[in-house]
């Protein structure tokens, strides 16, 4: 319900006889338009042409790294599809069949359709498995092909990671970025109480 | 009733209990490991210490400890004086902490109790940011210590709230400490796998997540599902559960603390019988013979059907011909619904109660313990709610038969008509039922999986499983406990209160709530429900 003193009320200003005429205004725009017939075009000629993208921080189409091993990094977490929110991810987790790990994707599903871009799952990701490429253009022609599955999106990893490496930072000890038992440097004393 | 000073806030608590209790029951977060309110108290984690105003030995007067004290095992005492929210007490809450996560892999991503862990909990509230560990972790393998469950050894904090389960809850002392210190570790005896019947709730018991069960392991993250409030159909003791599902599909039951029925526990019969609610197999639509010929009718025009169905039997054989078996797995709502569109149509009908199935001798544990000692009983009878249909069927009166009577009248072709209730999880149809279907002229039959009456049934409809209807059972002990719906049923089936309260000539949707009201008005005993007291918000 609008309560009658939520409204506020505002009337049009009156026009002076300059801005009735509306000649300065149409003349004001045609400065804006000569000025960039003259500068250096910001479009490219696509998909002839292409522009240089920021390969570090495009948000494009999804890839799942592979650890040292090839094997896929994504240890199961949920962190993305939990954080996603177009709930655009789909985990199925299992056992992992390797013995230095312990629970793996059976299946991982992004819909690329409902997706909209924001890396809050890249962000997610405590291993940095999943990451956004700058690869953007692709296409299919049915909803279903624009459903990738584990293998695809490893096959995206395969075709970039030669443009843009996996960051791994290795932030977290656990056995999926095999890192289990590093020694942590210990704080300045002044921190330590 | 004694009044304890808690940071100079009076707080009146119940007699003989702990101060930690106390501090819990008035809505305080105290962090604690050891300490459960249903099991023996070692205060062997030292996280709950607090300062205490304890006598001097020397003056006798009241003074405040120079040693910081237990508050799991320390009683409480009208007019005692403690300090919870002070510097040495956080102090020590940060060195434990930093103490239980020396030799803790931090594999929080990968590990199941992640969402619902104390450690994780406590170590953001309590802890500090970072270790000052520098030395290598001490690495444990997992262990299988039983048929259902994993251990984790590296994960665990050594509350030992799993062994004193086994010794002091199930009786069967299957996990012991060994080591020492930092070797420390929890183990099953060798040869003896932790395998009882109560097994499941050291997994709940478990405040880190080196318990885990195997079943649940990996399935679902805990922070995806959703948690109804539940009682059990296994067995007639009708524990408190919750059902935690996620979009429709149920992942596991927890028990949920019910003072009297089943405090915190349940066994596994309980927690692992679910799975028959997702069998592919399940009826899932309503059907209707007339003749040779047979079809699904919309859901919309099921009521009237049923009704014109049963009217035209009474009209052309009489009521008395007329039976209706009520299943145990029925709720009160439910059965009360369908007895009164039974008793509307032909006040001459007959009720039956169902078979009620039973398995081997209702069993007490801790294993051997009798009248007081006793901590948890599995009962016999493993269905949910037959002193509730009995109620029922006293509350009615008119003709009522026992199974077994029923079976021979009919097998003698006394009735012409029956409404058969089934909903049994295990199949429950032998040969001898099987064969009275010929007996009937009208058979309704409300089950939920396929069996050998239902090719002579006029009408089928599809029964749910407890999780997915609403109402309330009636417990061993007489306790009317009402539960919520969990889930939906399967796609293309109704849940039973709803076509049974169409069919009763109600409109709208059913609601157990609704419903009860009604029932009270006729049976004074529904008005009186047993609802468990929460737990407090900290405790676990
Ligand atoms: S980019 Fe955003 S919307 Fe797309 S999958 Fe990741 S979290 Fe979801
Ligand atoms: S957050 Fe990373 S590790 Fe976790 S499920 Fe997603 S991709 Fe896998
Ligand atoms: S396994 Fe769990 S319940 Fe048992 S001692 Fe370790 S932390 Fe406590
Ligand atoms: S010492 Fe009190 S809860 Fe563990």
């Amino acid at each position: 319900m609008i309560r009658d003193e939520d409204i506020i009320r505002i009337a049009a200003p009156r026009l002076t006889a300059a801005e009735r005429l509306y000649l300065p205004q149409v003349l004001d725009g045609m400065k804006t338009t000569l000025t960039h017939l003259f500068r250096r075009p910001v479009t490219v000629k696509y998909p002839e042409e292409k522009r240089a993208l920021r390969v570090d921080n495009h948000r494009g189409l999804h890839r799942l790294n592979r650890d040292e091993q090839g094997r896929v990094a994504c240890v199961a977490c949920f962190m993305c599809s939990t954080a996603c929110p177009a709930h655009c991810i789909h985990i199925v987790a299992g056992d992992a069949p390797w013995p230095d790990r312990e629970k793996y994707p059976v299946q991982f599903d992004i819909d690329e359709l409902r997706c909209i871009y924001c890396g809050m799952c890249e962000e997610a990701c405590p291993v940095d498995a999943i990451e956004l490429t700058p690869e953007y253009d692709f296409v299919g022609t049915t909803r279903e092909q624009m459903v990738l599955d584990k293998e695809e999106l490893l096959a995206v990893y395969d075709r970039t990671c030669g443009l843009k490496p996996r960051k791994n930072p290795r932030i977290t000890g656990y056995p999926g970025t095999g890192h289990r038992g590093q020694s942590v440097p210990r704080p300045p004393a002044d921190e330590a109480t | 009733m004694p009044r304890i000073i808690i940071d100079g806030r009076p707080i009146d608590c119940r007699e003989d209990i702990s101060v930690l209790q106390a501090a819990l029951d008035a809505g305080g977060d105290v962090p604690h490991y050891c300490y459960h309110p249903g099991l023996s108290i070692v205060a062997s984690c030292r996280l709950c210490l607090m300062e205490m105003k304890v006598p001097n030995p020397r003056t006798q007067e009241p003074d405040w400890s120079p040693k910081l004290l237990p508050a799991c095992q320390t009683p409480v005492r009208d007019g005692m004086e403690v300090r919870f929210h002070s510097e040495r007490v956080r102090e020590n809450q940060r060195s434990c902490m930093e103490f239980f996560l020396l030799n803790h892999p931090l594999d929080c991503p990968v590990c199941d109790q992640s969402g619902e862990c104390w450690l994780q909990d406590y170590s953001f509230k309590f802890g500090r940011a970072e270790s000052r560990m520098i030395d290598e972790k001490c690495k444990n393998p997992k262990k299988d210590v039983g048929p259902h469950t994993l251990l984790y050894q590296d994960r665990c904090v050594m509350c030992t709230r799993c062994v004193r389960f086994t010794q002091e809850i199930s009786g069967t002392s299957e996990l012991c400490v060994v080591n020492r210190g930092s070797r420390c570790e929890i183990d099953a005896f060798p040869g003896k796998p932790l395998a009882n019947p109560l097994q499941g709730n050291v997994v709940d018991l478990c405040p880190v997540g080196a318990l885990l069960d195997k079943q649940f392991l990996f399935r679902q993250r805990v922070w995806l599902l959703t948690s109804t409030p539940s009682i059990c159909a296994g067995c007639a003791t009708g524990c408190a559960i919750w059902v935690d599902h996620n979009q429709g599909t149920l992942w596991r039951l927890r028990p949920r603390y019910n003072p009297g029925v089943n405090d915190w526990w349940m066994c596994d019969d309980g927690r692992f019988g679910w799975r028959y609610v997702h069998d592919g197999k399940r009826i899932a639509a309503p059907r209707v013979r007339r003749g040779s010929e047979q079809t699904t009718p919309d859901w919309a025009a099921v009521p009237q059907l049923v009704r014109f169905r049963i009217e035209e039997h009474v009209r052309r054989h009489g009521g008395a011909t007329l039976a209706a078996v009520l299943s145990p797995f029925m709720t009160c709502e439910e059965a009360w619904l369908l007895i009164r569109v039974l008793r509307d149509k032909a006040p001459a009908s007959t009720l039956v109660l169902g078979p009620v199935p039973t398995a081997g001798e209702t069993r007490h544990f801790p294993v051997g313990a009798t009248g007081n000692t006793v901590k948890f009983t599995i009962q016999a009878e493993k269905c949910p709610n037959r002193r509730g249909i009995e109620l029922l069927l006293a509350a009615a009166g008119g003709n009522v038969l026992t199974f077994e009577q029923f079976a021979e009248q009919a097998g003698k072709g006394e009735f012409k008509g029956a409404w058969i209730v089934g909903g049994y999880p295990q199949p429950w149809v032998d040969k001898a039922t099987a064969k009275l279907a010929a007996q009937f002229e009208l058979l309704i039959v409300q089950d939920i999986f396929e069996n050998d009456l239902l090719p002579g049934a006029a009408i089928v409809l599809p029964a749910c499983a407890w999780a997915e209807r609403e109402g309330c059972f009636v417990n061993a002990r007489g306790l009317i406990q009402p539960f919520q719906r969990a889930l939906n049923p399967p796609a293309g089936a109704q849940r039973d209160g709803q076509y049974l309260y169409e069919i009763a000539g109600f409109q709208g949707l059913y609601s157990g709530v609704r419903v009860r009201a009604m029932m009270a008005e006729k049976i004074p005993a529904f008005a009186q429900l047993h609802e468990p007291p929460p737990m407090p918000r900290h405790a676990h």
